[in-house]
């Protein structure tokens, strides 16, 4: 497995956010997660990258490492790299900057060979440059590269931090809702581009997502919560047909066939 | 052009050595009194210190105002070891660097919990300290300050004079900006400005956020040092508690901001203006505070970026431009 958590907690409060959530996830899999707003996908996220720590009795093991009690910049340079619903790009720094830094734990040289400036440092920051420019070509931002981040469309915000994240080659990258407020077209865009990414750089991937029909099309296997538990796992058109499901989702405010419509492939 | 430029990129160090020459030989073309050369060595002075600066606050954006006392630990440190050593520069120097380096590390750690304003109060009250401290320690010659701290020698001259020193506090600047310069625009300062922009981000991307919050406290410390130390053997030699009060903290700030925060170039453009600026307004001594606070809340407004705001701009314009010319083509 690449990624494993065991009875995974936490709370805010009196408010159970996760709810011992087992989950496991093998690698090379698309793993789609979903469930209502303040289901706990994002907390999932947050506990899993580190940016919250998980409650005792809490485990969770990323590529054979225990990382339940470590720090972010530890579980990013283990090799999992992921997005965040509210984007935070580095909003005041040049694209081509953005994604440099994204590939920060893969840079070859040491601290004291860039104090003192030498000329290798230069010949590498160069060839890092030019895999980083390639990276933008292959998600359409080139063109864009000397800009400000805080300058590209929303559109292009998203495709950004989609390469930051990918700029570290990760092993397993987590996308929270990547296409949140996009528009159709874009929507497809963006996915076109995540799959032929994943094909390239053998990503393991988990998207949480509000489009159901991206999750539907794109995962292999999907996992639902709700009230921070994990109600139910499986392929999609399992998933479509799961009465708790539906339930959770939709409540019992619309009949049969709107829910099927809703949850329509 | 095009490839005198690249050249100059994949040597840097060839650009500071055509600029040591130029420097060089300023002085004797332009100079007609000591007074430039003095004016000089404190504009070379400031722009170690706006270096360091930028590199804490405009990089890695963490608001320190209490950096006026790391400058005075580099000048006392110099001071004392001239005082009761009889060090000369050439020692003090790099002792004063690593002995402010350490305060670095003091002023780093409230920047692991604090941010923004409360950040900005931790670091005043440290320089405040400092400063009081001096002023009330004997060992430190409280408000008699130190005087008559020996100028170094070097193949036999004693840079004894505002127009010798120079050629002291000259090199020592330039040497402080290549370093700068080696460290920002390599990954380091790239994690820096992701440590500024984003955090959490920053941390999913592998970078150690406490660690390039406590490197960008201690580098730019160890500007902050040298700087102090230079200017502590600067000739009279002459240090006092006064010399390094919120007034001089504010004009460190109003060169950083002025010049535009987080751009090299336009640190360096402004430490040049604010210094000029600082000693004609001498005489309205009581007036400077409001001075330079008011050119910071200005530039603020009308011009956030500062004057490496409008540097980038016309490069990028004259970029994109080129680009055009060639896509017309
Ligand atoms: N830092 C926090 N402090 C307090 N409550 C939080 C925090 N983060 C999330 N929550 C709460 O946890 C619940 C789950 O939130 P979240 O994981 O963001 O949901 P989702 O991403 O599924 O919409 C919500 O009720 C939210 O208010
Ligand atoms: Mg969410």
């Amino acid at each position: 497995m690449l990624l494993k958590t065991k009875k995974l907690m936490k709370a805010f409060g009196g408010l159970k956010a996760i709810n011992k959530v087992d989950f496991e996830l093998p690698k090379n899999e698309i793993r789609g997660i979903i469930g209502p707003n303040g289901s706990g996908k994002s907390t999932f996220f947050n506990l899993v990258s580190g940016v919250y720590d998980p409650d005792p009795g809490s485990y969770i093991e990323f590529d054979g490492h225990d990382i339940t009690e470590e720090p972010p910049h530890k579980v990013g340079e283990l090799g999992l790299a992921r997005t965040f619903q509210l984007l935070r790009l580095y909003q005041d720094m040049s694209v081509i900057n953005n994604v440099m830094s994204g590939y920060h734990t893969l840079v070859p040289y040491r601290f004291i060979d860039a104090v003192v400036g030498r000329k290798k440092i230069w010949d590498q920051e160069k060839v890092i440059k030019e895999e980083m420019m390639d990276l933008l070509s292959f998600v359409g931002l080139a063109d864009y590269a000397e800009m400000n981040a805080s300058e590209l469309s929303g559109g292009q915000r998203r495709l950004l931090v989609l390469a930051r994240a990918i700029a570290g080659k990760p092993k397993l990258l987590m996308l929270d809702e990547p296409a949140a407020g996009l528009s159709p077209v874009n929507v497809d865009n963006l996915m076109k581009i995540l799959m032929r990414l994943k094909e390239k750089y053998g990503l393991t991937l988990i998207i949480i997502e509000h489009i159901l029909k991206v999750v539907m099309d794109t995962c292999s296997k999907v996992t639902v919560l709700d009230h921070g538990e994990k109600i139910a796992e499986g392929t999609p058109s399992q998933i479509k047909d799961d009465n708790a499901v539906i339930e959770a989702y939709l409540g019992k405010k619309m009949d049969d066939e709107e829910m099927r419509k809703a949850l329509a492939v | 052009m095009e490839k005198f430029k690249d050249i100059i990129r994949q040597y840097p160090f060839l650009g500071f050595i055509i600029a040591f020459f130029i420097l060089m030989a300023i002085p004797s073309i332009f100079f007609t009194d000591l007074y430039q050369s003095h004016l000089s060595s404190l504009i070379f002075i400031n722009i170690i210190v706006a270096a360091g600066l930028n590199i804490v606050k405009g990089y890695c954006g963490q608001v320190t105002v209490g950096h006026v006392g790391l400058y005075a630990v580099g000048s006392y440190t110099a001071g004392c070891m001239f005082m009761y050593l009889g060090a000369s520069l050439w020692i003090t120097l790099p002792v004063a660097i690593l002995v402010t380096g350490l305060f670095g590390v003091a002023f780093a750690i409230p920047s692991f919990r604090l941010e923004g304003p409360y950040l900005a109060l931790a670091t005043l009250g440290g320089g405040e300290a400092i400063r009081l401290f001096i002023e009330n320690g004997e060992f430190f010659g409280s408000t008699y300050g130190i005087s008559s701290i020996s100028q170094p020698e070097l193949f036999g001259i004693t840079f004894d004079t505002p127009d010798k020193y120079y050629y002291i506090s000259m090199p020592v600047m330039l040497i402080a900006i290549y370093f700068s310069f080696s460290v920002l625009r390599s990954s380091i300062g790239r994690a820096f400005m992701a440590v500024r922009e984003d955090p959490i981000s920053a941390a999913a991307s592998g970078i150690n956020v406490k660690k390039h919050k406590m490197l960008a406290f201690i580098l730019s410390a160890m500007f902050a040092g040298a700087a102090g130390a230079v200017y502590a053997h600067l000739p009279p030699g002459y240090i006092h508690p006064n010399n390094y009060t919120v007034i001089e903290m504010v004009t460190f700030l109003a060169m950083v901001v002025f010049g535009g925060l987080g751009h090299i170039w336009g640190g360096i453009i402004g430490a040049v203006i604010i210094t000029i600026v600082y000693d004609l307004t001498r005489p309205l001594y009581e007036y400077q505070l409001f001075i330079f606070g008011l050119t910071i809340v200005l530039t603020i407004l009308f011009m956030p970026k500062g004057i490496g705001g409008f540097i980038d701009k016309y490069f990028i314009d004259r970029r994109f431009k080129k680009k055009q010319a060639v896509a017309d083509k």
